[in-house]
């Protein structure tokens, strides 16, 4: 998945610039699917590929800034490059705080919106790994029984096995038998790993 | 004194009786003594007696002054003497006494009654128009702080009103501003990223010359498009054709000045008309005239502001000039042009004040040449600058 060809998403009214954009995305072998509309955009098939967005803040539909909310509210992550006919310095302000990657002035020169580009897909490309790495990590944790997850959390605080014994009601070598069955499930080497992997999973806990 | 403790400034009681005894008392004393001396006839000091005990006194003291004098007068001076006795022949003469006194003393409380009455009322009636002095003199105050007050509050309002319209004559150019920039800068983007795009199809190896093409293509449709936005923009704001109708430029000289006549007095600035009244009328659209004459004087005005060694006069002349044509100059005493300002100040943007936006000597500039005339400015030999505008005069049709 992560290996998948980077897309390109262009999103701006004035099919001139649409263009110009798709053929300068083009010249440098990315990818690129345009529209002239947020809703387009939304309801189009979104590749399961590291992606970023070209964004014009003049929409007919709604506008830029608004649409970055938008997306970010419904829980969609994907770099967004902004660009803009007319921009003033709290719009820049707003839109770099909510996580853009770049703001540009049109008419902007070609290499800065590719170096945008470039850095907007090395952000998604990282957090696709990272999603990766969670979900991977989550199947795991799922693979364990109960017993098995209550002795994880516990090994994970750092209790050895004779106190884990005495929390749990149960003997030493019970739980030394369940601590290998999850250091093997989990395929971790060492408690340090351990421990990076339960912190994985309780930051990825909220997002499901 | 059981009746000290009557009113302060009247004698009790008891003296006006006692007045009215003495009185009776000394008018006994004074006709017993004139009587063998003097030949006087009646009983005049006791009638006087009654008078004074009455009018003094008031009624009471009156009726015992009557009855008194009535007693003496029988007692001492009716035959027979020093009796009480009243002869047959006396009683008319005793009688007439008698009732004499009794009118006499009741006149006389009357009077003296009606009087008071009188001084009271007069008394009343000053004590009221005090009063009522001090009253409207109070309100007078009130009404004089009241419209002081009002000045002000117009005073602001009128600025308030001034700085609205500026804020609002900005945030328009503001929009329009906006608006402009991105419709220009949409195609100049289209330009700039597909010339960016040509120049990697160019260093492709091997180059990419469909795409070159295509995207060469593209440039010049786009540029196309952005000098289409700039004419459009030209367009909107030069209409076809003004409407022109037959206007006296002085009329419209008097009527800028009433328009600005606030801002007039506001700076403390004369303005002065010298105005030819053989003036000849000119074609001309008179509300675009019109904005000409008044970004004249408010920058004038404006040109004095910080003038405070002389006076700030405005001058406005009109004249026919020798070739036909009129001549309208308005001079100020103000700061003056700079010599490297002279060509660039009817330039769009171009203003040395903080709050302008160099816009008012411009646009006066494109209506007088849109309406065939010239708008120039030179600087005045002492002080200040006198811009000056000529427009062709309405030709005369015979008729």
């Amino acid at each position: 998945m992560k290996d998948a060809a980077p897309i390109v998403f262009v999103v701006d009214d004035d099919a001139a610039v649409r263009d110009a954009i798709r053929n300068l995305i083009a010249s440098v072998g990315l990818r690129a699917e345009t529209f002239g509309s947020t809703r387009e955009f939304l309801s189009a098939q979104r590749p399961q590929s590291p992606a970023c967005l070209v964004l014009d803040v003049r929409l007919p539909d709604v506008s830029g800034l608004e649409f970055q909310r938008e997306l970010a509210a419904s829980g969609v992550e994907i770099p967004i490059v902004f660009i803009t006919g007319h921009g003033d310095i709290p719009m820049t302000v707003q839109a770099m705080k909510a996580g853009a990657v770049e703001f540009l002035t049109k008419p902007f020169r070609g290499q800065e919106l590719l170096d945008a580009i470039h850095e907007a897909i090395a952000r998604d490309r990282a957090a696709w790994e990272k999603r990766a790495q969670n979900a991977d990590v989550r199947a795991r944790h799922d693979s364990l029984t109960p017993r098995e997850k209550e002795v994880m959390n516990l090994v994970v605080t750092g209790l050895l096995n004779k106190q884990i014994a005495a929390e749990l009601g149960t003997s030493e070598l019970t739980i030394k038998t369940h601590r290998g069955r999850v250091m093997e499930k989990m395929g971790a080497d060492s408690v340090a790993a351990l421990v990076r992997m339960a912190e994985k999973l309780k930051s990825s806990e909220p997002k499901g | 004194m059981p009746n000290a403790s009557g009113s302060g400034k009247q004698l009790p009681l008891v003296w006006h009786f006692g007045l009215a005894v003495a009185m009776v008392g000394a008018a006994l004393v004074l006709t017993r003594a004139l009587q063998s001396t003097v030949a006087i006839t009646g009983y005049i000091f006791f009638y006087a007696a009654v008078v004074a005990a009455s009018w003094f006194g008031g009624r009471w003291p009156g009726v015992l002054a009557v009855i008194l004098a009535t007693l003496a007068v029988e007692y001492y001076f009716m035959p027979p003497v020093h009796s009480f006795a009243v002869r047959e022949e006396s009683v008319p003469v005793f009688i007439e006494f008698a009732a004499s006194s009794v009118v006499i003393s009741w006149f006389s409380s009357w009077r003296k009654q009606a009087e008071s009455a009188l001084r009271r009322a007069r008394n009343e009636l000053q004590m009221r128009v005090e009063e009522r002095t001090a009253e409207l003199r109070q309100t007078n105050q009130q009404l004089v702080a009241e419209i002081a007050e009002r000045q002000r509050a117009e005073e602001a309002y009128r600025e308030a009103q001034a700085e609205l319209a500026r804020v609002s004559r900005m945030s328009a150019l503001g929009v329009l501003a906006a608006s402009i920039s991105h419709e220009v800068n949409q195609p100049l983007a289209a330009v700039v990223t597909n010339a960016d795009a040509c120049a990697m199809w160019l260093a492709s190896d091997p180059p990419n010359l469909d795409e070159v093409r295509a995207g060469v293509d593209s440039i010049a449709r786009e540029g196309t498009r952005a000098s289409d936005v700039v004419r459009r923009i030209r367009a909107m704001f030069t209409k076809a054709a003004p409407e022109r109708a037959s206007v006296q430029i002085n009329d419209l000289i008097r009527e800028a000045g009433g328009l600005l006549h606030a801002e007039i007095v506001k700076n403390g600035v004369e303005l002065e008309l010298e105005l030819d009244e053989g003036l000849p009328e000119t074609l001309a659209d008179r509300v675009q005239l019109q904005q000409v004459l008044v970004n004249l004087v408010q920058n004038g005005i404006e040109a004095m502001s910080t003038v405070a060694d002389r006076p700030k006069r405005l001058v406005i002349r009109t004249e026919t000039t020798p070739a036909g044509e009129i001549l309208v100059a308005v001079r100020d005493s103000g700061v003056g042009i700079e010599a490297k300002d002279q060509k660039r100040i009817f330039n769009a943007f171009f203003t040395t004040k903080a709050q302008g936006m160099g816009m008012g000597l411009s646009i006066s500039h494109s209506i007088i040449e849109a309406h065939g005339g010239r708008l120039w400015a030179r600087s005045n030999g002492d002080h200040g600058a006198t811009l000056e505008f000529t427009l062709a005069a309405r030709p005369t049709t015979a008729s």
